[in-house]
């Protein structure tokens, strides 16, 4: 046995041994944690690894990055023989792997790939050292950098060992199936062969002392991603976004209030996290300036597992410390309670990460143990208050649920008396909000002009619980929801259309299957979904083209959420109005700030509200003079925003259904959908 | 400490309020009764007391319909014991004389180191109940009270005067404490907590004793505010305006 032999041995025992020791030891706080699971559907599992994983489909949201990272991470899947060829080598003096380091195509397509792995990782040092996007700021930037460039070294040190190799005429493949090798090879050509063998040799070095100490790092941050990612990829969450889990009860405490409340699943979204800040960076909290950075918050969870996982398995030491540790709180002292609070549950972080780590659950089980200590803050609980004693977030009577009909010249149908086709859960805003209530009776004039069969709840309907759920409080969803449910269950209707996106998701997502009176799940819809099928159909007739030129504002509940993007797309293409999509539109959509409970609290300090970024990014576009909506708590949030963002005079703020009834409204003469004369009067619609 | 508060429930301001036939009573058909928001301050007063000093707080009510929800969440909250008076169909309210007269026969067997009631009640404004239970327990009564502190070993109750006043009364033995204001507003129970006091905790009910009442007042006539003659607005020019004026100053004999 040689001394190399023996170096590389015990270097890559000792390597090899740091990193299984450093993998164990977070394998053993993982078990800390609560079960998950259990774990079904397995060919979607492995479809979901195909796609995040080897296709690396949600990197490309990032397209250079995306790229970039795409040949680092194929780079790494077929260089692996190289890396294994090299130990091996060490191991075994002339041990050749066959095929992978002696095939020609193979061995093509190693030396093309390192060359993009080269290009990938220039990319990135570029994008860090150069660029510096605001979404790196708090994350590990020096390991990030660091990495990049042991992996550069990695790759160069292989091709120019291998170039060397052709050079001296010891490579296993033909010139011509190397041709980066060749090309880094070249400059030491001119060298004697015995100088040559040592700068192959001390390539081969270094090229294998990088490798094993990368390897030891590898568990330590955000690269331990390169290990967990397929498993978190393949045991992620594929219940639909909208349905939250309920909380975790441990010794009479509801949600978490120690990181080992968390599920270990949840702990192994923390250990993926490769802080590449992509949540960050669409989050309306952070951008708004509010203390909440999603990816802080799981770089904190991660760090604080961590260290209270060291302490609860310690068997001896250091008392005093591990005391420390132990007496630190989850919330409170890692993650202050205004992070928590912070949060609109718009789903842009979830939906944005690569790996699928998930942000809202966690910090709706954090919120639920705040609400437990009695630490939500005064608005929040005043509103929670109500919703619990009337059942409304507005604190008046239940009586008055429906007080907005009485301005209709018509009867809106009590269906809890007559059986209707359509239920229509009208939503505490658009019920009670005196704000709203012109804009409910025209939702209510167009479904009666397209003949809908529709009733309401009257006094029965309660808040769906969506938000009131996402602000932590499990109990008093649970409550709303079955008097809900006992109220829908007396009634006879084959659907149900709701106004706000909120109810329509938790109804959806959240509410037991059997809503209806037979106990049949009836379909729910969100009402521009009902309008696009009545004008689609041809039972609503519009008479009147608008000629305006409008932006739409995507609710989270009805687009990230729940997928419906064309549908009010296509009612406002129909009533003849030119979209202009703003730059953050669909899945990308920036939230109001009004969700999760949010319009309930106290607003906090803030740089620049998202509602008020929202409707500047609005203005920005030419010709657009009106802001569509969909959602009566965009109505509300949007109509202050353009007032307080002083654009009154450039933008109004119009729900969908206030064009829709505009539309159907005189006109000359009453003509179909597919015939709309161009009322030459409209002007600009908006404004007259 | 050994608090014990008394809760009265009142009608819900949110919803219509109607005066029944007899024109002296509202019409409780169709009324939602609610704990008086002060008796809420003061069960947070005495379970704040309890979270400093120690001791137990129980609260009483009477059984004025639904008001099981509101004692199980007094538990959530951190009550000991809760108790509801039965006995009498209480549902069309009950007289501030008659209500001192029932707790003083329930306090009778609860011996206790304090009792807080909230200065007041929206139903009638009197502020009578914890004052005309002091005098029947003859204890002395401190009333819009907004603090209670223990400064060497005595309590001391902070009184909250008109005008920005506040004095701090220093109280020995027992004795009936109006709050107008707990330290920190009611605290909020989740729902879940509620549920499970349902089912852990109980209600102790007791029936209501011989409540002798020597005198009450009752109401003669309940109205909705009435509106008077409507303001006439003068309209026109200075000149108009000023010779109107005079015209008008005249006839009611401010000028001669």
């Amino acid at each position: 046995m040689t001394a190399k032999t023996i170096i590389v041995l015990l270097g890559f025992l000792a390597a090899f041994s740091l990193f299984a020791y450093r993998v164990y030891i977070r394998f053993r706080h993982m078990r800390l944690g609560q079960p998950a699971g259990p774990f079904d559907r397995w060919g979607a599992r492995l479809g979901s690894v195909l796609e995040f994983v080897a296709a690396q489909a949600r990197l490309f949201r990032y397209p250079g990055t995306g790229l970039a990272h795409f040949f680092i991470f194929w780079g790494f899947v077929l260089l692996f023989p190289t890396i294994l060829q090299a130990i091996l080598e060490g191991l075994v003096p002339g041990l050749v792997l066959p095929v992978v380091a002696t095939f020609g195509p193979v061995v093509l397509l190693q030396d093309l790939i390192a060359l993009t792995v080269i290009l990938g990782v220039l990319y990135g040092l570029y994008y860090r050292l150069i660029v510096r996007p605001e979404r790196y700021k708090g994350s590990h930037q020096f390991e990030g950098n660091l990495v990049l460039v042991f992996i550069f070294t990695i790759m160069v040190t292989l091709l120019c060992s291998n170039g060397i190799r052709q050079n001296l005429g010891a490579a296993r493949v033909a010139a011509g199936w190397q041709p980066v090798s060749a090309l880094l090879g070249k400059p030491f050509a001119g060298l004697s062969p015995h100088a040559q063998e040592i700068v192959e040799q001390v390539c081969w070095w270094v090229h294998l002392g990088v490798v094993l100490v990368f390897l030891t790092l590898l568990p330590l941050g955000k690269h331990f991603h390169v290990v967990t990612s397929i498993f978190n990829v393949l045991l992620r969450n594929l219940e639909p976004p909208g349905r939250l889990a309920p909380p975790v009860r441990v010794d009479g405490s509801e949600g978490a209030g120690r990181v080992e409340h968390f599920t270990w699943r949840q702990m192994l979204d923390w250990y993926s996290c490769s802080e590449c800040g992509r949540c960050q960076d669409v989050c309306p909290a952070y951008n708004s300036g509010a203390p909440l950075s999603p990816k802080l918050l799981i770089m904190g969870l991660r760090a604080h597992l961590l260290e209270r996982g060291n302490a609860l398995l310690a068997q001896n030491g250091q008392a005093a410390t591990q005391k420390a540790v132990l007496d630190k709180r989850l919330t409170g002292d890692v993650l202050p309670d205004d992070v928590l609070w912070a949060c609109t549950t718009c789903y842009a972080c979830d939906q944005e990460c690569p790996l699928f780590v998930e942000h809202v659950q966690p910090i709706v089980d954090m919120r639920r143990y705040l609400l437990t200590q009695q630490r939500g803050d005064q608005q929040l609980t005043a509103a929670l208050e109500s919703l619990r004693r009337y059942g409304n977030s507005f604190g008046k009577s239940d009586k008055q649920r429906a007080k907005w009909t009485t301005g209709l010249d018509f009867n809106v149908k009590d269906v809890r008396k007559q059986p209707a086709k359509t239920l229509w859960f009208v939503g505490d805003y658009a019920s009670y909000s005196p704000a709203l209530t012109e804009v409910t009776q025209a939702t209510a004039r167009v479904f009666q002009r397209a003949g809908l069969d529709f009733g309401v709840l009257y006094d029965a309907e309660r808040n769906a619980g969506n938000d009131v759920r996402r602000a932590g409080e499990e109990g008093l969803f649970e409550l709303l929801a079955q008097k809900n449910a006992a109220a829908l269950a007396k009634c006879q209707f084959e659907e149900i259309v709701t106004t706000d996106p909120h109810s329509y998701n938790t109804l959806k997502n959240e509410y037991p299957a059997g809503l209806g009176a037979a106990g049949v799940s009836p379909a729910i819809y969100h009402y521009s979904e009902v309008l696009d099928r009545a004008i689609q159909s041809g039972q609503l007739t519009l008479r009147r083209k608008l000629d305006y030129t409008v932006t739409y504002h995507d609710p989270c509940y009805l687009g990230r959420y729940n997928g419906v993007y064309e549908a009010p797309r296509r009612v406002l293409a129909a009533l003849g109005c030119r979209i202009i999509e703003m730059p953050r539109n669909r899945d990308r959509a920036l939230c109001c700030g009004a969700g999760g409970g949010r319009i309930w609290m106290d607003e906090g300090k803030v740089k620049e509200r998202p509602s008020e970024n929202r409707v500047r990014e609005a203005a920005g576009l030419p010709g657009v003079d009106c802001f569509v909506v969909a959602c009566p708590k965009d109505l509300t949030m949007y109509r202050d925003a353009v007032k307080t963002a002083g654009l009154e005079e450039r933008l109004i703020v119009k729900d969908l259904a206030e064009l829709v009834e505009e539309a159907c409204a005189g006109g000359p003469q009453p003509c179909g959908a597919n015939a709309l004369p161009v009322d030459t009067q409209a002007g600009s619609p908006c404004h007259t | 400490m050994n608090i014990v508060v008394l809760i009265k429930f009142v009608p819900d301001l949110v919803e219509d309020l109607e005066i029944d036939a007899s024109t002296s009573l509202l019409d409780r058909s169709f009324l939602r009764l609610i704990p008086n928001e002060l008796d809420e301050h003061a069960l947070e007063e005495a379970i704040l007391l309890k979270e400093r000093l120690g001791g137990t707080v129980t609260a009483i009510t009477v059984d004025f319909g639904d008001v099981d929800e509101t004692l199980f969440t007094a538990v959530a909250k951190g009550t000991d014991r809760v108790v509801k008076i039965t006995g009498e169909d209480f549902s069309q309210g009950v007289s501030n004389e008659k209500l001192a007269a029932i707790f003083q026969g329930v306090l009778a067997d609860l011996p206790c180191d304090l009792i807080l009631t909230g200065t007041q009640a929206v139903d009638d404004l009197d502020g009578f109940v914890g004052a005309l239970l002091a005098e029947r327990l003859g204890l002395p009564y401190v009333g819009y009270v907004t603090k209670i502190d223990v400064q060497d070993g005595k309590l001391v109750a902070r009184k909250e005067y008109p005008g920005g006043l506040n004095a701090d009364i220093e109280i020995s033995g027992p004795a009936v404490l109006g709050i107008q204001a707990a330290e920190k507003p009611p605290r909020y129970v989740v729902t879940s907590k509620v549920m499970e006091a349902m089912k852990k905790a109980s209600i102790d009910e007791q029936e209501a004793g011989e409540a002798s009442v020597e005198a009450e007042l009752p109401v003669q006539r309940m109205s909705l505010p009435e509106t008077g003659a409507r303001a006439e607005m003068i309209e026109g020019s200075a000149a108009d305006v000023a010779a109107a004026l005079l015209k008008l100053f005249r006839e009611r004999g401010v000028l001669a």
